[in-house]
């Protein structure tokens, strides 16, 4: 069992649990603690909480040359605008769609990558095979597009596969009708960071203890068995944190590769929030909407985040807060 | 009594207001001037021997801001905090820096007495220039032409209808201006050539759909119309500058339908509808793409690319295409070159930071000079250019140079004076300002295939294919209206533009049968944005420069 | 006594395919990873108007190295690099120390501010508030404008980051701290004697996420260090080069302009050039970093 007070069990080590210690008592034995922490408190508040005076410009028709407070008030006209939209329904819904084809291609496969990798023996190709699928994360998306326009055209490798393994009779359009995008965003994106996210993963397998390991073989574990009962509940924690992280990024999407990859015709299936306020808000001098919109993203997200937080609680979880 | 003070007051507050810049400005001691410039530019090297120049003269420095990313974002936070460099070029969105008041009046410093280069510069367009306050906030960068009529160039960099020239050799040179013409051709010619020499299959017409440079797929309607560019609207001059979308007006019709045509046949492909720049370049570049709608500068690395690769039948000649009368329903004239007009709102702007704005202005002044501006556009002479019998001459290598990046970091000052006022035209001896118009440097230039074709036309210039340029209308282009400041406006144009972009190629590829009721859906489509809210503000936009202008 | 040799016998059978399997399915997988990454270097070596048609596999259709010219005929280009150098590792540094600091205090289930701290801190990476109040912040308020510390001062924490090193060290074995604070042991010292080691494969992994960060980031550059030359950034120059390269490829309207078109570089093969020269100091330096998380740390044995 852990002791509710660690601080202080050396002082209090007799009188633990009988004497309620007060707050500024605790902290004061807790000051090592607080002064690891309290001073990055001051500077999160600064860096990322004090500029969000900003919001209040979404209630505004905001100009940055006029002062401040000397733009008009609209109350909640932009969000009224943004959600009268269609366009913008449309966005959130892609926006959703592509963030949830990518949390789901974003978890199982780099785990499924690492536990394989794990299972190498030999250093060498472990490590050869580590770094080059993490490669692909230092293109940039304007190269990564323009291979996968190319591989996904008409002509393209993809289709002449499909043509001579006679799945198909004609070549797929893969990249000018709407049903195919929210895929093929899922996997140009599994393919560019599939390695990369595994580091993490490779990570949290490199602290599991090798005794564990060790014992299960005496006990004639098989390879699988070791990988359900010994790897996979070493890096739970890590999976379940970054579940709930990612839980709480389903608005995000990502903007580049439907940026570059969402061409006209599929612009239905392709626009997400972010390019939406873009494309009419701060490039058409309307920051309050870019704004409103920013703010919608960032209430629900935390709102995922929360409840996917409390779920894991109550799975009895150690999870993100 | 008050009244008194407060004046006092503000008469000692304006004099020292004037005194201490004007004290500032008096010593030629050198400075260094701040520079924004709304482009991606390399810096200039530390020795470039044009900024030596202008340093030794004028004791001036620079320090150049370019631009790595987004234009308005950029200049949305510099309004924001009030961060201006002393010279601004807010390059096309420099309306945003003149509204958020940002830029000074040039005219106190500008006078026939004080700055006569500048003076005869502006002079003649003044009206155009000038606000309605009476102001101006950016002297602009180019299109002041001295001593000619002519038009600036020897070649179209901008909007045709292109065909590779070999097509034209194989049909006996033929002169072609209707679509129908045009498009029976390329139809004629890949029936008659299915593969190019390499083998690979021809592809009859391509439209490039890539995000802005979509253009490709709506623009042509405008000039089959017998209209310049004027972006997303058309204006008609004979019924007092009456303006409307064009892409939905019934004369549309008539091209969509033939490239709903075209692409059963097969002459398009439905990859042209979502190939990026790069994948519509590299085919360009590799001889197979037979004709186009684009605007020259767009494709410019084919060119080079197909230049290089001897591909010299494959390169493309614009030809100005019109609609039949029965097409458009009255008689077209051919209108895609305008006239020369000065390039309004675009330039160099001294910020309200900038400490001595008279310095600054002079320094403009006096590189309007014949000696300096010969070394703006040419260059030193023994080094850049040469001089025969009274004529600015080129070598080969000296026309490469000027092309070369790297060599124009340390041998050009273009990053400066590309935003500063220019001559252009000729010089009082008749020589070019520009070495690209000299025609000199031009022929010397040109390949011998093209010197070849253009003779069985009996012309000289691939310019000699189009009706020479017509006087610019008194609103300028329309392309240029900057429809951010009116909100209403702003999201029409937005959704217009999605919405083209979206279903135009969904007419296109549709079953011929159902071409009229798709026409239809998509005109609905635009007319329920309501696209009025836009094309209202253009016209009103229009009217008032009219009545400014003329 | 058969039934256990006859499990033995299946036991060795799945160990001797299993390998096997799995090494095709790597050599597969890195295939399909290496190809794009082996052809953007292909196209950097090749001519750059000879590139623009297409169609280079995985070698150079004509070899050039003009786009590597052109990148490093810069003068200041050595001297952005000395500044990214510098970023990156000080940046790199200060993360690493800074992040894992916070992580241990807000692993300690004790702390009393724990909850209250971590909801401030995991909150921060869902609300943004926008360019322009962050904008004014560095800018007006802290004034760091036009200076090196507006790429250190902002950046030297990362919230993702001390949450994958939290509940790194939530894993950790309880007994570790716990026997160590009986011996009267402060947070202080039990953070660096003690946790700081353990952790290492977490801070490599945030160490390469930060140093990658930092080494690609050219946005701060862009809004506060333009017009200094001497605190240009490398991916900063890199970028305002491929800006200037696709400009002048599609030159505008002016005579001038159109003449632009620098010789021999393009667009496609400058962008592939960047990617190398961007990415190869990383690669380089990857390896160090990769042993400890791919290597494995045997925790066991620090316990013991």
């Amino acid at each position: 069992m852990r002791s509710a007070y660690a601080t202080d069990v050396t002082v209090t080590k007799n009188t633990l649990h009988i004497k309620p210690v007060s707050f500024w008592k605790r902290l004061w034995l807790q000051r090592q603690l607080a002064l690891m922490s309290v001073p990055m408190l001051l500077y999160i508040f600064l860096f990322n909480y004090s500029p969000l005076w900003g919001w209040i410009t979404a209630f505004m028709d905001y100009n940055p040359a006029t002062p401040l407070f000397e733009n008009e008030w609209v109350g909640m006209k932009n969000f009224i605008w943004l959600f009268g939209k269609p366009e913008f329904i449309r966005a959130i819904r892609n926006t959703f769609a592509m963030a949830a084809i990518n949390l789901v291609f974003g978890f199982v496969f780099p785990i499924l990558l690492a536990l394989f990798l794990n299972e190498i023996r030999t250093i060498h190709f472990k490590r050869t095979v580590q770094t080059v699928t993490y490669l692909p994360h230092f293109l940039s998306w304007v190269i990564v597009v323009g291979i996968a326009q190319t591989i996904f055209s008409s002509d393209g490798a993809v289709n002449q596969l499909l043509l001579s393994l006679g799945l198909v009779k004609n070549p797929v359009f893969f990249l000018g009708e709407g049903k195919y995008f929210w895929w093929l965003v899922g996997v140009i994106n599994l393919w560019k960071e599939c390695g990369w996210n595994t580091i993490i993963y490779l990570a949290a397998m490199a602290a599991i203890d090798p005794a564990l390991y060790e014992a299960a073989q005496m006990d004639g574990a098989g390879r699988f068995k070791k990988m359900f009962h010994i790897t996979l509940p070493g890096i739970k924690s890590t999976f379940v944190v970054l579940l709930v992280m990612n839980i709480g990024y389903l608005m995000e999407a990502g903007f580049e590769i439907q940026y570059l990859m969402g061409q006209n015709v599929v612009m239905d299936w392709s626009q997400t929030i972010d390019i939406f306020a873009l494309k009419y808000g701060i490039t058409k001098g309307q920051y309050s909407r870019a704004i409103a919109a920013g703010i919608f993203k960032s209430l629900v997200s935390i709102a995922l985040m929360l409840s996917a937080n409390f779920a894991a609680k109550r799975l009895g979880e150690d999870t993100l807060l | 009594m008050r009244k008194l003070v407060s004046l006092i007051l503000t008469l000692v507050m304006l004099a020292t207001m004037a005194a201490i810049p004007a004290m500032a400005e008096s010593a030629q001691d050198p400075i260094t001037v701040s520079v924004f410039i709304g482009e991606a530019r390399d810096q200039p090297t530390s020795d470039n021997k044009i900024f030596k120049m202008i340093e030794e003269e004028f004791g001036l420095k620079f320090e150049f801001e370019f631009l790595a990313g987004d234009l308005d974002e950029t200049l949305g936070v510099k309004i924001a905090g009030q961060d201006y460099a002393d010279l601004m070029d807010g390059g096309n969105s420099a309306e945003k820096l003149i509204s958020a008041g940002a830029l000074i009046d040039l005219m106190p410093y500008i006078s026939e007495e004080k700055t006569p280069n500048i003076y005869a510069y502006i002079q003649p367009y003044l009206k155009r220039l000038l606000n309605n306050d009476g102001q101006l906030f950016i002297i602009p960068n180019y299109g002041r032409y001295y001593n000619t009529e002519e038009y600036g160039m020897n070649y179209v960099n901008g909007p045709a209808f292109f065909l590779q020239k070999k097509v034209l050799a194989w049909a006996g040179y033929p002169v072609i201006k209707t679509m129908d013409e045009y498009f029976q051709l390329i139809e004629d010619y890949v029936a008659a050539n299915p593969t190019n020499d390499k083998g690979q299959a021809n592809e009859g017409f391509a439209i490039l759909c890539d995000s802005w440079r979509a253009f490709c797929l709506f623009n042509p309607v405008q000039h089959l119309m017998g209209r310049p560019n004027d972006g997303d609207v058309i204006v008609d001059i004979s019924n007092n500058y009456k303006t409307e979308a064009y892409v939905i007006q019934d004369y549309a019709k008539p091209y969509y339908k033939k490239l709903n045509e075209l692409y059963h046949k097969g002459l398009i492909s439905q990859d042209t509808f979502v190939m990026n720049y790069d994948q519509y370049i590299a085919k360009l570049s590799s001889g197979t793409v037979v004709g186009m709608f684009d605007q020259s500068w767009d494709f410019n690395n084919a060119t080079d690319a197909l230049k290089a690769a001897e591909m010299f039948d494959s390169t493309y000649q614009g030809l100005p295409i019109v609609y039949t009368a029965e097409e458009a329903g009255k008689e077209i004239t051919e209108h895609y070159l305008n006239g020369t007009v000065i390039n309004v709102n675009r330039g160099f702007g001294i910020s309200v930071n900038c400490q001595y704005p008279e310095r600054l202005v002079q320094f403009m002044e006096k590189m309007l000079n014949d000696d300096w501006q010969k070394i703006v556009w040419w260059g030193i002479e023994g080094e850049d250019y040469y001089m025969e019998n009274g004529r600015f001459m080129r070598t080969y290598d000296q026309i490469q140079n000027a092309t070369n990046a790297v060599w124009r970091n340390a041998n050009s000052a273009y990053v400066l004076t590309n935003s500063m006022p220019k001559k252009q035209g000729q010089m009082d001896d008749g020589n070019k300002w520009d070495p690209l118009v000299q025609p000199e440097c031009y022929f010397l230039q040109m390949n011998d295939y093209d010197k070849d074709f253009l003779s069985h036309y009996n012309m000289q210039r691939p310019l000699d294919f189009f009706n020479d340029p017509i006087t610019i209308a008194p609103y300028g282009e329309a392309w240029q209206i900057d429809a951010t400041v009116n909100q209403d406006a702003n999201d029409a144009k937005a959704a217009f533009q999605d919405t083209e972009r979206k279903m135009l190629p969904q007419v296109i590829m549709c079953d011929e049968a159902e071409f009229d009721a798709k026409w239809q859906e998509f005109v609905d489509a635009v007319n329920a944005i309501p696209v009025s809210d836009f094309v209202d503000f253009m016209q009103e936009q229009i009217l008032e420069l009219v009545a400014k202008n003329s | 006594m058969t039934d256990t040799t006859a499990r033995r016998a299946r036991h060795r059978r799945k160990r001797s395919v299993f390998p096997l399997v799995n090494a095709v399915a790597m050599i597969l997988l890195m295939f399909v990873t290496l190809y794009p990454v082996i052809n953007t270097v292909a196209i950097s070596f090749n001519d750059g108007t000879d590139a623009v048609r297409g169609g280079i596999g995985l070698w150079p259709r004509q070899f050039s190295i003009k786009s590597y010219e052109t990148i490093f005929s810069d003068e200041i280009i050595f001297n952005a690099f000395f500044i990214t150098v510098s970023r990156t590792a000080i940046q790199t540094i200060l993360n690493v120390v800074l992040t894992s600091m916070l992580a241990y205090a807000l692993s300690r289930r004790e702390y009393v501010l724990r909850k209250f701290i971590t909801t401030v801190f995991v909150l921060t990476m869902y609300v943004n508030a926008g360019l322009i109040p962050n904008y004014l912040l560095l800018q007006r308020t802290l004034g760091l404008g036009k200076s090196f510390w507006v790429y250190i001062i902002p950046t030297m924490l990362s919230c993702f980051n001390m949450i994958i090193t939290r509940t790194y060290i939530l894993g950790l074995p309880d007994a570790l701290v716990e026997s160590a604070r009986i011996d009267g042991a402060g947070d202080f010292y039990l953070f660096w004697k003690i946790i700081f080691p353990l952790c290492l494969p977490v801070l490599a992994t945030v160490a390469l996420f930060v140093a990658v960060g930092a080494w690609n980031s050219w946005f701060d550059t862009h809004l506060y260090n333009a017009s200094k030359v001497h605190l240009h950034t490398l991916q900063y120059l890199l970028k305002m080069k491929l800006a200037t390269t696709t400009n002048s490829a599609n030159a505008a309207l002016t005579s001038a302009d159109a003449a632009a078109s620098t010789t021999n570089t393009t667009p496609i093969t400058i962008r592939s050039a960047i990617t190398v020269v961007s990415a190869a100091p990383i690669v380089v330096i990857y390896p160090f970093l990769q042993r400890y998380f791919v290597v494995g740390l045997n925790v066991g044995s620090v316990k013991g």
